[in-house]
Formats: C-alpha cells, structure tokens, sequence
C-alpha cells in the first residue's frame, strides 16, 4: 500500500514533477534537500524525459531522494504519481525549475499542525530569472478568508511550488476515471494547463478543507523570460473547459462568479501577451476583459489600470519600451 | 416509561417527517420508552411546554436559532439533551457557506448545549469528529430508518433494465440537473427516465429536460413505494446528503442504485449502492450507460433488516445516557 502511514515514513513527501529539467534540475533538489525541516522523502518523478534529468537525479545519492520513472503523462499525471507514491501525512510539490526557501517547509508543517481545518496551506513568492536572480516581482496573494470565489477569481496559491497540503485534503477530492486502472487521479489529467485552479477550485466546491496562506516568500519561482504568446489560446480554452466541467458541481456558483473570473483570466492573459511583445493580442485580452465585467476595475484598479497602460504603450510603441514600463508595474502592483 | 419528547421545526413531507413517523408507530421503538413528537417555533423551542425525561432536538441549527436552543437547555437544565444532525455535512458545507471557519464556531456552540449529538451517517460522524464539531465520546452514529417492508416485499425488476427514476424534493441539492443533462446523452429510443417529486427547481429541470420525450415528470409521489415499484434503476446525483433514506429504500426494492457518494451516501456505497466518481454529465453518462440494457444481476447483497439496526442504535444510545448517571428509566429489554 503505498499511502500507508507507518511510524517509519516521514512526515511529508514532497513530489518535484520533472520533464526534461536538467538545467535547473540540481538546484531545485539541493533547495529542497536544504530544508530545516529534515523529516521527509524527496519524490522525483520523471515523466519520460530525453535529457539528463534521471541521472541528475540519481547523482545526489541522499536516502530520502527516490527517483520514480515514467512515460510521459505531463504536468497533472507526474503529480498524481507522486502522491500516489507518497508515504507522508503531508505533500509538498516544486515544480523542477523553482526553489524553496530554507525555512518554507517548517513554515508549512507548523500550519498545518495548528489548524486543523486547513487543506491547503500556501505562501508568496518571489519571481525570479533563469540566472536564479530575483526580478524584483513578486506574487503576494490573499492569504486568509479565501473562498471559493477567490479561488477562482485570482487563484491565491498562484503556482504550482506553492502549496503544501494535508493528505487527507487530497483524498478527498481523489477519482477513478473509467481509462484508469492503475491508481486513483487528484488532479485531472486531461488537462494540460489549468490543472491546478481545476484542482483547488474542485476541492473549495466539494469538501469544507480550507485553504489558507502564510506570511513571507517562502517559494523562489522561476519565469521564463518573454514566453511564448502562442500558449495564450490554448490556455485559455483550457480555463474556459474547467469552467465547462466544474459548473454541474455548483451551476449557481458559476453563474454568479464566471463574467468576473474570465475577465481577471483575460487580464492575466493579457499581462502575459504582453510580457511575450504581442501588442496585438494584448488588446485583444484587455478588450474581452472589460467586455466581460468592469468589475476588476474596481477590486483592482492600479493593477487594472497599469495592465492596459502597457497594452496600449505595447501597442502604439512597441516592445522596447514596454519592458521599463513592465517592471515598474510588477513592482508596485503584483 | 421514559418520556421523550422529540423537537421538530419542519413538518413539510421528507426524510425528517417520515423519521419521526417511524419513531413514534414502530413497537420497536415504542419498546424503549414513549416518544411524543413536540413541533416547536424554530427561533424559541423552549415556549412549549412539556413534560419529558429525555429531550430530543431535531431541529435545524442557526445563529437565530442558537438563543432559543440555549433557552431550551436553561429551561430544562435537569433533563439530558440529545441532537440529531438532519441538516449539515461536508456537502452542504461545502455547496453553501463560504465562511466555514464561522459556521463550524456556530455548530460547536449549538452542540456543546447538548449531551450527545447523533450523526445520521457514518459519514458524517466521521466529519463531525474531524472537524472537532463533536468530541468523539459524545457522537453516536444511527442511521434513521423508515418501515420498509413495503419495498422488500416488492419483485425485483425482470429482463433488460430501461427504467431509471429519481425521487426527491425539486431542489439543486439533489443535482437532478446533472443528471438530466447525462441522460439525455445517453443513446437508446427505449429507455426513460421518471423524475418523481415537486420543488422550486421544477421548470429548471423541465426545461432542462424538453425535447427528450423519454423524460418524464410524475408530480410528488406520496406513495413512495409505487414510485419505485415502477423504476428498474434509481438515481441519486445529490451534491449533499446527510444520510438519503430514499438510498435505503431503493437497495429494500433491490433496485441498482447510482449515487454520487458524497457524505451519507457513502455509507450505501458500502451497502450496495454504485458510486459515480464525479459529479460530471461525462461521468453519469458513461454509469448510466453501463448499466443501460443489461439484465439484474442475480447474486444480489444480503439484505437486512436496517429498521432493526435503527432501533438498537437507539436503546444502545439510552443505555449510554443512562450509564453516564442521567436519571432516566430503562425499558426492559
């Protein structure tokens, strides 16, 4: 059985997804192994890499480090593996590129422990660059209160190193598809981006664990530079699909909440084209936004605000000038 | 003969109703004491006056509730109280109240006034204790019951299973939507799908529904067993559920029954009952359509006698209080 909590497994698992990391694969895992906290297995899973990314793993030769290998499932699928695999009370994940500050899973633990009724405990982070260096961004979320509504409006947790959550949480929400025959799904694999809101929100509507933030940056997260405009569709019809499966769970909920979430999912978007120099379909996301509901306007003006600023900046003036004026925006308002 | 008198704030046709009917006219339970149904003002249970050893609430607990239910333990400080939960679960929880840290402070002020809470589910027991609603010495578990010979007594349905039903009150809580949008994406001209029931959901469903003339809505079913004695299959999509008597009396019929499994409706998983892993229109479709057209099962689960278990729940509860050294009589048994 391979969730049983014997008195020999560690206190958490932490599951680190890796698809062909071998660049920042080391760093990660020497952050993790890092931690003050001591009491936990370190799960690396695979998921059907070409690079290095095994070996570098098997090099680190730390007995609580087990590397688990598979053919490629993405992002969701190495995850359900990993806690498929875990033994500890509770899971932590970190994406292969991001870094975990010393003190976070002590941090985790500790919250956990106190409050009881909390799921998902979660903290900031700060973003960083491919060199490790911080960018001076930073995500700082809501950290208490958080609804269901929140979930889905602005996703507190943020990203996928963020959050560290109690097992039992988890098995709540656990499913079978009928394809499935090996072992249960947390997060839903058919999606390849989204998974996460899909996740949270799927656990907010269907379980009463709470979801709850703690004080610091205790995550380092890693933003590729520029990024690829491309995705911008494909995740977007992802979102809008997550909406399409979640709604039968909670169709008042979704009637109520959808016009204002897809218009902060069309600004966040937005930020993105952005960032990735595509003035054109900035607009087009900062357009559907406000066509959507004015509501993000009023919850959050400067962040509103300085997003179609360098829409239009991006727009009349090109990239150049937008990546002063970006950073500036991050800084005060992210 | 023990006294107890058994609060009640909500007549209306339901599970709770056909309950306390039970309570009151079983000789199973008129065995171990006389029970008088008391309906009492939900905001001030203690204005009516009685006489009991033991007080019974199965009340809904609110915050406009709660000076009333601290008036009613006040006014009977010497007589031992004892709650049964009808109304909350991690469902409803979930499906309802956005501020849970408030609302669980608001179940553990109402349960404190009592001696022993009673849980409806194993489910929801487990939930009470891991939510630190109820300490765990004070919980019991019983699982309401209503007579249910009728539905034993009932033929199980023969050759290919083409008639699903689905009975219960009209409302979002039962997740009929759900299962009204899986049906109609389920091929075959002969199967049907019979919604027995009434509630402010009604002309949502029924618009829901229009256009598949294998969908039918029979109106409230006062006589719950010709209701089922007309389905092959029952349904129940709830998004919450304490318990769901309803589960119970379609596993008597011996009819297969697909339910979503959340809070009670686990415990008839673990009786019988098909769990459907998600409360998806995919995921009804795809359990709709295995089961669709094929013939009953011959080996069926063992079926008891849940009445008695109902009962003993009971004198087992009494035995309880009175062992703790609350003066009160106890039936010969």
């Amino acid at each position: 059985m391979p969730h049983l909590i014997s008195s020999t497994a560690p206190r958490v698992s932490i599951v680190v997804p890796a698809y062909n990391a071998a660049e920042t694969l080391a760093e990660t895992l020497g952050s993790l192994l890092a931690q003050t906290f001591q009491d936990f297995e370190l799960l690396v899973i695979d998921d059907g890499s070409s690079d290095r990314t095994p070996a570098i793993a098997r090099s680190f030769g730390d007995r609580r480090l087990r590397l688990i290998q598979q053919p490629n499932r993405g992002l969701a699928g190495a995850r359900n593996s990993g806690i498929h695999h875990a033994r500890g009370e509770y899971i932590g994940f970190c994406d292969a590129d991001d870094l975990w500050r010393p003190e976070k899973l002590a941090a985790h633990v500790r919250h956990l422990e106190t409050r009881p009724n909390v799921g998902i405990s979660f903290s900031g982070s700060e973003l960083i660059d491919s060199e490790s260096q911080a960018t001076g961004l930073a995500q700082r979320p809501r950290l208490t209160g958080i609804t269901a509504a929140h979930v889905f409006k602005r996703n507190p947790i943020g990203n996928g190193s963020a959050p560290v959550i109690r097992r039992a949480a988890l098995d709540a929400i656990a499913f079978r598809p009928a394809q499935e025959t090996a072992r249960d799904w947390w997060f839903d694999e058919s999606f390849r981006q989204s998974e996460d809101i899909e996740c949270w929100l799927r656990m907010m509507l269907t379980t009463d664990w709470e979801i709850e933030g703690l004080r610091g940056l205790l995550t380092r997260y890693r933003v590729a530079p520029g990024g690829l405009s491309a995705g911008i569709t494909r995740q977007f019809a992802f979102w809008e699909r997550m909406v399409e499966k979640l709604t039968p769970l909670a169709p008042e909920f979704f009637a109520r909440e959808t016009p204002v979430a897809r218009a902060y999912q069309n600004r966040y978007l937005a930020r993105r084209a952005v960032s990735a120099g595509n003035g054109a379909e900035a607009v087009n996301r900062m357009r559907a936004s406000l066509a959507c509901s004015k509501r993000p306007l009023l919850e959050e003006p400067v962040k509103t605000v300085t997003t179609l600023g360098a829409t239009l900046v991006l727009a009349m003036a090109g990239p150049a000038a937008i990546n002063r004026a970006l950073a500036l925006v991050g800084r005060r308002s992210a | 003969m023990l006294r107890i008198a058994h609060l009640i704030d909500d007549q209306s046709p339901g599970g709770v109703t056909r309950y306390l009917d039970f309570i009151a006219h079983t000789p199973g339970m008129a065995k171990l004491a006389r029970h008088m149904i008391v309906p009492v003002p939900r905001t001030h249970p203690a204005s009516v006056r009685f006489e009991a050893d033991l007080i019974v609430s199965h009340l809904a607990v609110s915050w406009r509730g709660l000076p009333g239910l601290i008036t009613l333990r006040a006014r009977h400080a010497g007589t031992p109280m004892v709650h049964v939960e009808h109304s909350y679960s991690e469902g409803f929880t979930a499906a309802n109240v956005p501020a849970r840290a408030r609302f669980h402070t608001l179940l553990r002020c109402a349960y404190a006034l009592f001696d022993r809470v009673v849980a409806v589910s194993q489910a929801q027991g487990d939930w009470l204790t891991r939510r630190g609603l109820v300490r765990p010495e004070t919980l019991a578990v019983i699982r309401p019951s209503v007579d249910m010979s009728e539905f034993r007594a009932l033929p199980a349905p023969e050759g290919r299973l083409h008639n699903f039903g689905a009975i219960g009150r009209f409302d979002r809580q039962k997740g009929f939507d759900v299962m009204i949008r899986a049906f109609r994406d389920l091929p075959g001209n002969d199967l049907r799908l019979t919604l027995y029931g009434d509630g402010p959901e009604r002309a949502r469903l029924e618009e829901l529904a229009s256009g598949d003339v294998r969908i039918r809505f029979a109106g409230f079913a006062p006589d719950p067993v010709r209701a089922v004695a007309q389905c092959d299959v029952m349904l129940m999509p709830s998004r919450w559920e304490p318990y769901g008597i309803a589960a119970a009396e379609a596993r008597a019929a011996r009819r297969p029954l697909l339910v979503s499994g959340v809070d009670g409706l686990a415990d008839h998983v673990e009786m019988g009952a098909i769990r459907v892993p998600d409360l998806s229109v995919e995921g009804w479709t795809a359990a709709m359509a295995q089961i669709a057209g094929t013939q009953m099962p011959t080996s069926l689960p063992a079926r008891r006698i849940e009445e008695q278990q109902t009962i003993s729940g009971w004198r087992q509860l009494l035995a309880e209080i009175h062992a703790g050294g609350d003066v009160i009589a106890l039936p010969q048994t």
